[in-house]
């Protein structure tokens, strides 16, 4: 048994993979009992907790269980004596995380009901009056509960407003905040409920503010989306009292720590927009600290307030400044990076007084010039992210500004792209590579249209990939992405180009067999643009394959590269002005690859060649649409052979998220299939022709075990059909052999399930588990991985009836047995050990229970005495004598091999539980 | 303005990843659920989550030099917001991951998104991001402290094993309270204020009581990237910060710490303040290093009214646009057959005061061959040769001497045929010298804080202590024969 540490971090890591060998109910049930136990200690006790607060759900699936599980915990915290006050605090905070999550807080349940009573009851106590500083953080937590449950469940303190005002105005202590905060969630939620209402009158908005009653159950609606539009209170409404609440909220905000007066600006701003009879200028005279706070959550708030009341509160002077103030702290060398990067953010998300577009997308306020984004500009020293970001603003400000400063700024940016690429060409860190690949990407995305720029890319990016030819996935990633967000890209055909003649015009003593796997993949991928043109790749291919040794070097995987590039060069619409020089080509690797299979597949692309119309061609070698006919995917499928890295390519197996298939074991039905010897009967020693014949046994010891394989319960319709299933099982390699994989042809769900034989080769025959996963294509031709449960191989499993010529006597049987018995118990071999298990039983039942446990490996049968053989591959015995005495059964046992003996014990005791067993 | 959850996860270069802590907000994921409605995403486990991560931050399969789905140029690895591709086919996205990673340690959390989700709102909108974002800063000085170092293996244990009870106080269901204490200031229970009308600041757990001391310390970090070259412009700026530690009586006392400026001095830029100051003259936040300098902006005295919490903080931090840099340098380098030949002169302005407590020049020789033999003489100081045999340390000590001028010449062999450690920047004739100094009780901006300018609005008269230093940052002096990086952009547009 592990501890519960390990078993917590195990729960923690996965929760599903952790509840598959057991229940929800019985972890919960486990975890309960040990919270109740007085001899857990508190720290152990929090620890357990922690399951419940962050896995609610998982442990209690319905609102029942919720309720239950609650109900549980607040009679735990009852019983939790004063002083664990940190443990009392991790028992309302899951029990809060139970309720809601749970539903029963929207169900109304009564321990919901019960709960929140004693939360409320709990912040009564202001300043520690009666609980004592003890108390302090039980209390500081009762806040923060009734605060998320108001955010879960806005309204429920609605009606508790004047109850809740003066809790806050009496608290003193630190804790006032947590009261501000809880008084400002409820008042915004009440004031939201208000603004909904129709005929909403000063009256009303004044009993609102001086509630003093129960939790208002009723006003659930959960809104399942937010609303765009913020409801607003009308203006003829008496705001003076609310404007006076707020102001001193206002006030005293400066007494709460960032975060919290932060959550406190926010959700006053959220009031204010929607109460038009109260000015914004109320947030007038807390401005300026905000303007020059270091804390990006307060910066973040004064931003919010921009974006709400843009000019009713900042006038045009102010906005010059914030963006000024955000340019300076997006490189405030005091700030971290992170917090650099979201003003960055902030900058490109501006909430301009007049904004030209409203689309809420990326975009340059107006007042953003390159002269005053200067020092943001990227450089080497800048870390990865930084850089890019920076390059991203940057390109976005020359792009609109190019005009106006003769492109300093954007002859800057194209230097910084080469001393990138200079740095890759220097230096081989793929973090170096990925980045100024991005950056370039970046950069292209905005300039791909200078073409004077765009061409010294280009150029620049041919030389990099002379000398640095593993960048080739790179530059095949970037072309693809360029290609993909650009609809016309001329520039990706036009580095594709300047690569392709790079390589064919490369001088042959710089080609070697590993650069020349990353040029096939290029020219494989050049080879796929209409627009350029293919008979110099044809020549090269034909070149190197004619005038090097490359076709006696029998390189399977650089004739598969050769072959894809052929492949896409079938598909190209220029096909018939390279019909004869391709047709040369393929007919070369037919014949002088050493390789059987790529001249299999050469000889088979000649033939589609030489043989089909270019339109059937392109039809056969066009991939099947996603979801296609299985027979165009097949076919298309055996046309490619390349293991290429392209995922949604179909040689990619994809991984089932849920076990597909089980493997379900069919009940033994008594016949057990015994090893056979194929030796007549004879009048000799039985015991020695046997120990003869043992040696020879060896290898041919094995235990078959049958299973249906089916479909398990889950029930995806993609994999109602399913074919070619191949079984792999993964076994103990220190006890048992290696096990075969089993191929099924097809399973379908509605048709009766397959039988499947796993046979295991024991070294060492002890009980085992099996993993086992299976890969199977579905219908649609797509292949597909999943694991099944695990397989549980059980001790009588493994058991064998004695191997024996099958017509042999009982007479020779019994022989056999008293003779190994004898050879056993004098310690012969010297593995050998004896024991004795008792259990009680009345006498039928022993009968009963060697019948049901027994019966195929019963060699004699006295009255009230049996003697049981029992063969466990590859060459050991159990021999056990059941002799019934006056009110107990004794086995004797004796084995050839000790260590069987605890499983021997413990199966023993398996089968006679009922029978109150004596060992 | 909640998180849904908070991970801890160590690595070392990408293997033996671990995830230290976690913690999840079911409540908060509730909401979560509520808002995004059918765009609703759950949390992965944590065994999911994981490699996700990795992949998202180019730290997966460090042994595999490309993988599609880590090293995409299209990844928009260009904001603090990461997207994670979750699900077996990817389709779904759990966005915004926010991360900070130093050295070993990786901080993430997912901020709650209360806006509809769809089409993506921008980070912006979201009022949860930068509370995430503040809470991870927080949550990293606790872990690693305010230095760039990652702690020691076993001081991060023990500050882990403290997380789950400090972030109780901090962070119980997800809504960010506070920020994390500073490492090594336990969590103290709250106090209970004086019962008085006064509330007690909630950033402030108690009251001192005793002699009454404030220490205000002046340090100032110089930059510069010398080239001695034509084309590329040699840059320096500074930047200081303010750390103040008030013993102070009283629930909210009042202090006042004020900055002064030398006359014609240039004005302070950027400044940036604590939360804790209660006030600020307009014309303080003014000046800024993205605009063009004004001289007659604003250029003191800049009074900052507070009232101190107890433990020591930073008042306030700005940047200064100075005429000279402290030392002006120039590095020749010239290559023949084996050996390079080296001349290098460094020169202390006149204005900077020659006492220093240390000044090291590094001058490293990365991505060749071992040095060999050295032939080095230099006018001031020692020279010691790093046992790698890639690195020489001028150490020119307190002083320089009175031409204030100091000059390093000779011939390095380069013959060991080991290849000593690379770095992009250091290639060839791209070398440079580094510098390293601190030069205390001065400024270079020349910013100070009189102590008789620090009022203490109390009953007693307290003891204030004021000191200043100034320390070098990255100051780099480049070899002007070799093709040093540039490190800003053009200054004129």
């Amino acid at each position: 048994m592990t501890s519960w540490d390990q078993r917590i971090s195990s729960f923690l890591w996965s929760p599903s993979q952790f509840l598959s060998c057991t229940t929800s109910e019985t972890v919960l049930a486990e975890i309960l009992d040990r919270l109740r136990d007085d001899k857990t200690n508190d720290n152990k006790k929090i620890l357990l907790l922690s399951v419940i607060s962050e896995h609610p759900t998982v442990l209690c699936p319905n609102t029942t269980a919720g309720e239950e599980t609650a109900q549980e915990l607040v009679s735990i915290l009852n019983f939790t004596p004063q002083k664990s006050v940190s443990l009392k605090c991790h028992l309302m905070l899951a029990i809060t995380n139970v309720l809601i999550c749970t539903l029963c807080l929207l169900n109304q349940t009564k321990v919901a009901e019960e709960f929140l009573n004693f939360l409320y009851a709990l912040i009564q106590d202001t300043n520690d009056h009666a609980g004592g500083p003890g108390l302090h953080s039980v209390r500081a937590i009762a806040c923060e509960c009734l605060r998320e449950v108001e955010a879960c469940q806005p309204g429920l303190l609605s009606q508790k407003l004047e109850s809740l005002y003066h809790l806050k105005q009496q608290e003193t202590t630190a804790l006032h905040q947590s009261y501000s905060l809880l008084y400002t969630q409820a008042l915004k939620s009440a004031i939201r409920i208000l603004s909904q209402q129709l005929d909403v009158d000063s009256t009303k908005l004044r009993s609102v503010l001086a509630g003093n009653e129960g939790f208002a159950w009723a006003f659930f609606k959960r809104e399942n989306s937010v609303k765009v539009a913020v409801p607003q209170l009308p203006t003829t409404l008496d705001f003076k009292e609310l404007k006076s609440i707020m102001s001193l909220l206002l006030e005293e905000s400066y007494l709460m720590t960032s975060p919290s007066q932060s959550t406190l600006l926010r959700g006053l701003v959220e009031m204010v927009a929607m109460v038009p009879g109260i000015s914004p200028a109320i947030f007038k005279s807390q401005l300026l600290r905000l303007f020059g706070t270091t804390e990006v959550e307060l910066m973040h708030a004064t931003l919010f307030m921009k974006a709400t009341f843009t000019d009713s509160l900042f006038t045009a002077e102010d906005e010059h400044f914030l963006l000024k103030r955000l340019v300076g702290m997006a490189q405030h060398p005091v700030l971290r990076i992170p917090e650099k990067l979201f003003y960055m953010d902030c900058i490109l998300h501006f909430p301009e007084n007049r904004p030209i577009s409203s689309s809420g997308e990326e975009g340059l306020p107006v007042l953003i010039t390159p002269q005053l984004t200067r020092s943001l500009f990227p450089t080497v020293f800048n870390d990865c992210t930084t850089m890019l970001c920076r390059l991203n603003l940057l390109c976005l400000v020359h792009l609109e500004a190019n005009e106006e400063e003769d492109g300093k700024g954007l002859g800057y940016l194209i230097d910084h792209m080469m001393a990138l690429l200079s740095i890759v060409g220097n230096h081989r860190s793929r973090e170096t590579v990925v980045v100024s690949f991005r950056a370039i990407f970046i950069f292209l995305l905005h300039f791909n249209h200078m073409e004077n720029l765009a061409e010294r890319l280009v150029h620049r990016l041919r030389n990099l990939y002379s000398k640095n030819c593993h960048l080739a996935p790179n530059l095949i990633n970037l072309v693809d992405r360029i290609q993909e967000c650009l609809d016309d890209s001329v520039w990706s055909v036009r580095l594709l180009k300047a690569l392709q003649r790079g390589i064919v015009e490369m001088p042959p003593s710089q080609l070697t067999l590993q650069s020349l796997g990353w040029h096939l993949k290029i020219l494989s991928r050049v080879a796929q643009e209409s627009q350029i043109s293919q008979r110099v790749t044809i020549c090269f291919l034909l070149d190197i394959l004619v005038n090097s040794n490359l076709c006696e070097k029998r390189s399977w995987n650089v004739g598969a590269a050769i072959l894809a590039v052929c492949r896409n060069l079938l598909q190209h619409p220029t096909l018939n002005q390279m019909f004869i020089q391709l047709a040369d080509l393929l007919q070369h690797i037919s014949r002088h690859y050493e390789d059987t299979d790529i001249q299999d597949h050469a000889r088979f692309y000649y033939t589609l060649l030489t043989n089909l119309s270019l339109e059937k061609l392109a039809g056969i070698l066009a991939k099947a649409p996603v979801g296609g006919q299985a027979k165009v995917r097949s076919l298309s499928s055996l046309s490619s052979i390349t293991a290429s890295e392209e995922p949604g390519n179909c040689l990619t197996i994809l991984q089932a998220e849920s076990c597909v298939l089980e493997l379900v074991k069919i009940d033994k039905n008594g016949s057990q299939d015994a090893v056979q010897i194929l030796e007549p009967e004879t009048e000799i020693d039985i015991y020695k022709v046997y120990r003869e014949q043992l040696k020879t046994l060896d290898s041919a010891a094995e235990v078959t075990l049958r299973y249906h394989l089916t479909h398990t319960k889950s029930t995806d319709p993609r994999f109602n059909r399913i074919f070619t299933i191949c079984l792999h099982f993964e076994v103990d390699l220190l006890h048992y052999a290696e096990v075969k994989d089993i191929t099924v042809p097809c399973l379908l769900r509605d048709r009766k399930p397959d039988e499947v034989s796993v046979t295991l080769q024991p070294y060492h025959p002890y009980p085992t588990t099996i993993r086992a996963s299976a890969i199977f294509t579905t219908e649609d031709g797509q292949s597909w991985h999943t694991h099944l449960p695990d397989i549980k191989v059980s001790f009588p499993e493994i058991f064998l009836p004695v191997p024996l010529f099958p017509g042999t006597s009982p007479q020779c049987k019994q022989n056999l047995f008293d003779q190994l018995w004898g050879a056993t118990s004098s310690g012969e071999p010297s593995t050998s050990e004896m024991s004795l298990f008792c259990f009680k039983t009345s006498s039928n039942a022993v009968a009963d229970l060697i019948k049901k446990n027994f019966q195929s490996y019963v060699i004699s049968q006295e009255e009230k005495r049996w003697k049981v053989l029992l063969f466990l591959p590859p060459r050991f015995h159990i021999l056990l004598t059941f002799s019934e005495a006056e009110d107990a059964v004794e086995v004797s046992i004796a084995t050839d091999n000790w260590e069987l003996l605890p499983h021997v014990n413990s199966y023993l005791q398996t089968i006679t539980a009922h029978c109150n067993a004596v060992s | 303005m909640s998180i849904r959850a908070l991970w801890v996860i160590t690595h070392d270069k990408g293997e033996s990843v671990q995830v230290q802590f976690s913690r999840r907000y079911p409540s908060v994921e509730f909401r979560a659920k509520t808002f995004a409605g059918v765009h609703y995403v759950s949390v992965p486990e944590d065994c999911n989550f994981l490699p996700l991560l990795l992949s998202e931050l180019g730290l997966a399969d460090p042994d595999k030099p490309y993988v599609a789905a880590r090293d995409d140029c299209s990844r928009q690895q260009r904001c603090p917001a990461l997207e994670l591709r979750v699900g077996s086919s990817g389709e779904r996205t759990l966005w915004p991951v926010l991360t900070i990673v130093q050295g070993g340690i990786i901080l993430a959390c997912l901020p709650l998104i209360e806006v509809p989700p769809d089409p993506r709102p921008s980070l912006f909108s979201l009022a949860s991001v930068s509370k995430g974002l503040a809470l991870l800063c927080s949550l990293q000085s606790f872990l690693c402290g305010t230095g760039v170092k990652t702690p020691e293996p076993d001081v991060l244990v023990s500050r882990l094993a403290t997380l789950p009870s400090v972030l109780m106080q901090v962070c119980p269901l997800g809504t960010p309270l506070d920020t994390f204490p500073q490492p090594g200031t336990l969590p103290g229970a709250l106090v209970s204020g004086p019962g008085g009308a006064q509330k007690q600041p909630a950033w402030k757990t108690g009251v001192h009581r005793g002699r009454a001391v404030v220490s205000v310390a002046l340090s100032e970090m110089v930059r510069s990237m010398q080239y001695g070259n034509q084309s590329k412009q040699d840059l320096w700026d500074v930047h200081g910060t303010v750390t103040c530690k008030c013993e102070v009586e009283g629930v909210l006392p009042n202090v006042t710490v004020t900055l002064s400026l030398p006359p014609n001095g240039s004005p302070l830029q950027d400044i940036l303040v604590h939360p804790c100051v209660t006030s600020l003259d307009s014309s303080i936040l003014t000046a800024s290093s993205v605009e063009e300098n004004d001289s007659s902006a604003f250029s003191g005295p800049y009074k900052f009214p507070f009232s101190p919490p107890l433990e020591p903080f930073r008042l306030c931090s700005y940047t200064s646009q100075v005429s000279v840099p402290p030392i002006l340098g120039s590095y020749h380098l010239k290559s023949e057959d084996s050996h390079l030949k080296l001349n290098a002169v460094l020169k202390l302005h006149e204005s900077v005061r020659n006492s220093f407590e240390y000044c090291d020049a590094h001058l490293p020789f990365f991505n060749r061959n071992l040095m060999g033999n050295v032939d080095i003489k230099v006018t001031s100081g020692q020279l010691e040769v790093s046992k790698e045999k890639n690195l020489i340390v001028w150490l020119i000590g307190q002083k320089f001497p009175k031409s204030r001028e100091v000059t390093l010449e000779g011939t390095i062999h380069f013959s060991g045929h080991l290849a000593g450690p690379s770095d992009p920047m250091c290639t060839d004739l791209t070398a440079y010298i580094k510098l390293h100094f601190r030069i205390p009780d001065m400024t270079l901006s020349g910013c100070c804080v009189d102590q008789h300018s620090v009022q203490v609005y109390s009953s007693t008269k307290p003891r204030i202590v004021t000191t200043r230093e100034l320390v070098s940052s990255t100051y780099y002096i480049w070899n002007s024969t070799g093709d040093a990086p540039v490190s800003s952009g053009p200054m004129l547009l």
